[in-house]
């Protein structure tokens, strides 16, 4: 995949099928198939963290950061499954949840939002659900710094997070009220804004870069699909 | 859907996921992963309430892939929450908390299976060490899983009630009123 940027929609597809396929498919040999795919898609320059604008862990190769993140993910699940159930049952469930986990941290590196959004609204998607997406993904971020911001202001002003239950409860009120005020002040500006750029609900837009959707991987978006729903029938025989 | 519920739902969204940076500088056992969805569904009805859930699995799911199963234990708070706001249950403490603990019951009894089917019981770790706890007691592996669910769940859910009705009650009266359902939800109206 160097040097190819796949569809977004492609993306979701392959990220998609691979955990179908795992519960699906019989296990742990399924499993085992589906979850050596996603690890490989995690080795590929386009799953390395930082390929789509996250950050990249010191201390690491490249090319093995995106299987690092997915291992260490995956890790404390493999710890559960073996302290609630056998050794059998532990590896079925924990290849599935890693085949998960790692088609997902490839998703995470090689999909960017913008990409997204622009490719949803070439399909025709509403621009407001467009929008729900690439907002919330764009305030997270801002509201988590908020959040710090409040936590250091009101440990200034005495504030102690410290003590028993009730203490903390106390505590708790005192940092998560300024935050979700503030956060609802904002929404006349955010609708404001909305409605002089035309947003109104129910338009569609027109993308000014759409990413290229090549008849290659429309196929292929059809064949996974299919290749889902044919397992799933074989498996239900 | 009007310009301002489709600006609140990523509003309420990332409240949600913002509150995780609170609930850890008071290190408490809490989610909070409900907030927005029970404050959008009080504030503006069921279908704001359960576009701000999904929203926030999607979101949560790019985070962590192991959040997007659970995206319909998000549509029932939507609609219990709904329900809650209908009755009137954000206008007290009183009222909300107990609503709170109801809802607690519920959202485990629909994670359960997901859990159960899904993870093995091992979504958090917490949850996976009170379900280790349930089976040291002799329940069933689902009555585990349950056990493991409602520990997790019950509490999460009453504050989460409780922290909404303040934030319901915190916000001045002329704001609320620009939502449709807020000043019913604490019964002002």
């Amino acid at each position: 995949m160097t040097g190819v940027r796949l569809h977004p929609f492609t993306l979701l597809a392959i990220a998609g099928a691979l955990p179908a396929l795992a519960w699906i498919l019989p296990a742990p040999a399924g499993a085992a198939a589906t979850l050596a795919v996603a690890l490989v898609l995690t080795l590929t320059p386009g799953g390395r963290p930082g390929s789509a604008g996250t950050r990249l862990s010191p201390g690491w190769r490249p090319g093995l950061a995106g299987l690092r993140t997915a291992v260490l993910t995956a890790a404390p699940f493999w710890l559960f499954l073996l302290l609630l159930h056998d050794v059998p049952t532990t590896l079925s469930i924990g290849l599935r949840i890693t085949t998960m986990v790692a088609s997902f941290v490839w998703l995470v590196a090689a999909l960017e939002p913008a990409r997204l959004v622009e490719a949803m609204v070439a399909a025709g998607w509403s621009a407001s659900i467009a929008y729900l997406l690439a907002a919330t993904l764009s305030a997270v971020p801002v509201l988590k710094a908020r959040a710090q911001r409040i936590v250091e202001a009101q440990r200034c002003r005495g504030l102690s997070s410290r003590g028993g239950i009730a203490a903390r409860l106390r505590a708790l009120r005192a940092l998560a009220l300024p935050l979700v005020l503030s956060a609802l002040h904002e929404v006349d500006e955010r609708a404001l804004a909305l409605e002089t750029r035309g947003l109104v609900p129910g338009i569609h837009r027109t993308p000014l870069a759409p990413p290229p959707d090549p008849v290659v991987e429309r196929a292929a978006r059809w064949v996974l699909l299919l290749a889902c729903l044919f397992a799933l029938i074989r498996r239900l025989m | 859907m009007s310009i301002r519920l489709l600006a609140l739902v990523p509003v309420a969204a990332a409240v949600s996921l913002a509150l995780s940076a609170v609930v850890d500088a008071v290190a408490l056992p809490l989610f909070l992963d409900t907030t927005g969805t029970i404050l959008a569904t009080a504030l503006a009805g069921p279908a704001v309430g359960i576009a701000t859930g999904i929203v926030t699995s999607a979101v949560n799911t790019l985070r962590n892939p192991t959040f997007w199963p659970f995206v319909v234990v998000q549509i029932i708070v939507a609609l219990y929450a709904w329900v809650a706001a209908r009755a009137g249950l954000f206008r007290s403490f009183r009222t909300a908390v107990p609503a709170g603990l109801g809802l607690g019951v519920i959202a485990s009894v629909t994670s359960t299976p997901i859990s159960y089917v899904v993870f093995g019981c091992t979504t958090t770790g917490g949850i996976a060490l009170t379900t280790a706890l349930g089976k040291a007691l002799g329940l069933p592996p689902l009555g585990a899983c349950f056990f493991g669910s409602f520990v997790s769940d019950f509490g999460d859910k009453a504050v989460t009630f409780a922290l909404v009705t303040s934030v319901l009650h915190a916000l001045p009266r002329r704001a609320a009123a620009r939502f449709p359902w807020a000043l019913r939800a604490i019964g002002a109206a």
